[in-house]
This record gives structure tokens, C-alpha cells and sequence, in this order.
């Protein structure tokens, strides 16, 4: 095992919680706020929490506009976010092969 | 001796059972990313009233052509448009109804991608409709074949982005209508109209009920997309 394998996890992403708001994201160009805590069935705080910690690391871009009269919040996935997010599957996936051998 | 082999051998476990555990966290991750991946991308309203509806539709025009007479290539073609912009209207105002329930966005990703994947097979059946009724045929009972086969082929298509029910109900809709075009002939002596409104009936209407009322009591009450 490769202990180097370990330390490219990015430490942002390897959380339950934000490793799934990134997964969604990674396979849709926006969800909005609602279908996101739906999907995941997280908190209204909760999920505010971990996309505040993806923002400040410039992984998560957050809009807010209106759907009538309702204000709509809608999250995707920045650029660096993307590529991050793919950095961190190839380092899980070398995990998993190395520990194959 | 024995205690320095009882150590190494303790370390030697303790490393295979470490060696076991990354492995199984990092390919426990790569699970929970992939299918929240596809769980992303799944179009996951409920089915079941959309069927529903559309197989009463669908049941109850075929039943009014015993009543109201409907003859005639060009007549049936346009009767049956009208009757399907109708169920397609219930439908969406269902799927509408669903989305304001749930506060969530009518023309969502997953919908936007059920309705690019269906297309092709919807303008399909359009086209060689246009086709059969431009070249005047006289066998109307081809019409409600061909669409059902085009249906079917768009919904497959769908299904790819729906629970996996849809893709075998399109494949179903077009072997059953592709057995009905080689075996009509041996069933029924000379299809009429009536045989065309009756073939509408139990393709689209009943087979949408039928598959309707098995999802009502299947189908997850998921309703968020």
C-alpha cells in the first residue's frame, strides 16, 4: 500500500456528506437546493454546512434567482471542482488497485 | 521464541486486516459515488398516475369509436392525434402537479433528458405516418402498428433515464407490435377502422393502464426528481 495514494485525497472532498453533494453534482449541470436535500436527505443546515465548506474551497458555485416568486438556489460544480472531484476518484481507484496488488 | 512468533504474526494480521479495510472503504466510495451518479441523472417521478391516466384516455376514446363512427384513413389519423395531445396534456399537468407538490422544477435535467431520448422515436412514428396517410393507404390498421412500434422504441429510449419497468414496456409495445403486423391477417379475416380503434385501445390504453396499476402498487412513493 502506498501511503502517497492516501495523502492525494483531497481532505475537502473525503466526507460522506460532501463526497455525495459532489457526486450529484459531477453527473448534472445544476440541482437545485430543494432536489439536493431531497436526494441526499440531509438537513437544511446540514447541507448549508458542507456546500459553505465546497464554496470556500471554490468547488461549488451557488446561484440564487427567483421561480416566480419563490427565491430558487441552484449549485453546480465549478471547473476546479470538477477536476478535483476527478482527482479524487483516480486516487480511490489507485487505492483500490494497490491494495489489490 | 514463541511470544517474538505470537507478535508477528499479531502485526502480520493486523496488516491484512488493514489492507482489507482501505480496500473496502476506497471501492465503498467508488459505489456510493456511482450510484449517486446515476441516481443524479434517473428520472424518478411517479409513473403510476401518468399511466394511468394515459390508459384511461387511451381506453376510453377507443370505446367511444363504438358509439361515434370514425372511418377512414385521414379521420382515424386525426382523431388519434387529438386523443394523444390530450393524454400528453394530462400527463404533463400531473407531472406539473407533482413537481409544484414537491417544490421542485417542472422542466427539470432528468426530465429534459427523458424527453431528448424519446423524441426521435415520437418524429419517427410522425414521419412515417404522414408517409402512410400521404400515400392514401388503405390498411388504417397499419397506422396504430406503426406508432406503437415508434412508441415503443422512444420509450426504451427513455427508459434508459427511467426505473428500469420502461424499457421493458417499450420492448414490449414493439415485439407486440411487430407480431401483430406479421399475425393480424391470421387473427382477423379483413382489419377494418374498427380494428384500427380497437388496436388503439388495447396498445396504448390498456397497456398503459395495466402497467399503470402495477406500478400504483410497486413504484417507490418517490416523487422527487
Amino acid at each position: 500500500m502506498n501511503p502517497e495514494d492516501f495523502q492525494k485525497l483531497d481532505r475537502v472532498i473525503h466526507e460522506k456528506g460532501r463526497m455525495a453533494i459532489m457526486s450529484l453534482l459531477a453527473a448534472t449541470a445544476e440541482v437545485s437546493f430543494t432536489d439536493m436535500r431531497n436526494t441526499l436527505g440531509m438537513t437544511d443546515g446540514n447541507l448549508t454546512t458542507h456546500i459553505k465548506h465546497l464554496q470556500k474551497a471554490g468547488y461549488v458555485g451557488v446561484t440564487k434567482s427567483f421561480r416566480g416568486k419563490r427565491p430558487l438556489t441552484t449549485l453546480s460544480l465549478t471547473g476546479q471542482g470538477r477536476a478535483a472531484f476527478a482527482d479524487y476518484i483516480d486516487a480511490l481507484e489507485k487505492i483500490v488497485k494497490s491494495a489489490r496488488g | 521464541m514463541q511470544s517474538e512468533i505470537l507478535d508477528t504474526l499479531d502485526k502480520l494480521t493486523l496488516q491484512c486486516k488493514v489492507n482489507a479495510m482501505s480496500n473496502h472503504w476506497a471501492e465503498e466510495n467508488l459505489d456510493v459515488i456511482r450510484t449517486l451518479m446515476e441516481r443524479s441523472a434517473i428520472y424518478r417521478r411517479a409513473l403510476a398516475p401518468l399511466m394511468i391516466a394515459a390508459g384511461l384516455v387511451g381506453v376510453g376514446a377507443s370505446t367511444l369509436t363504438c358509439f361515434v363512427k370514425i372511418e377512414g384513413l385521414v379521420p382515424f389519423a386525426v382523431y388519434w392525434l387529438v386523443v394523444a395531445a390530450l393524454a400528453q396534456g394530462i400527463c404533463l399537468l400531473l407531472v406539473r402537479r407533482q413537481a409544484l407538490k414537491s417544490e421542485e422544477e417542472f422542466w427539470s435535467a432528468p426530465t429534459r433528458r427523458v424527453a431528448r431520448a424519446a423524441l426521435p422515436g415520437f418524429f419517427v412514428g410522425a414521419a412515417a405516418s404522414l408517409l402512410v396517410v400521404r400515400a392514401g393507404a388503405d390498411e388504417v390498421w397499419e397506422l396504430p402498428l406503426i406508432w406503437s412500434a415508434a412508441y415503443g422504441c422512444g420509450i426504451h429510449a427513455a427508459g434508459f433515464f427511467m426505473p428500469r419497468g420502461m424499457k421493458l414496456f417499450g420492448w414490449l409495445m414493439i415485439l407486440l407490435s411487430l407480431g401483430l403486423f406479421l399475425g393480424l391477417g391470421e387473427i382477423v379475416e379483413s382489419p377494418t377502422t374498427e380494428t384500427a380503434h380497437y388496436l388503439m385501445g388495447g396498445l396504448f390504453g390498456v397497456l398503459h393502464l395495466v402497467y399503470g396499476v402495477y406500478l400504483r402498487f410497486t413504484e417507490t412513493a418517490k416523487e422527487s426528481v
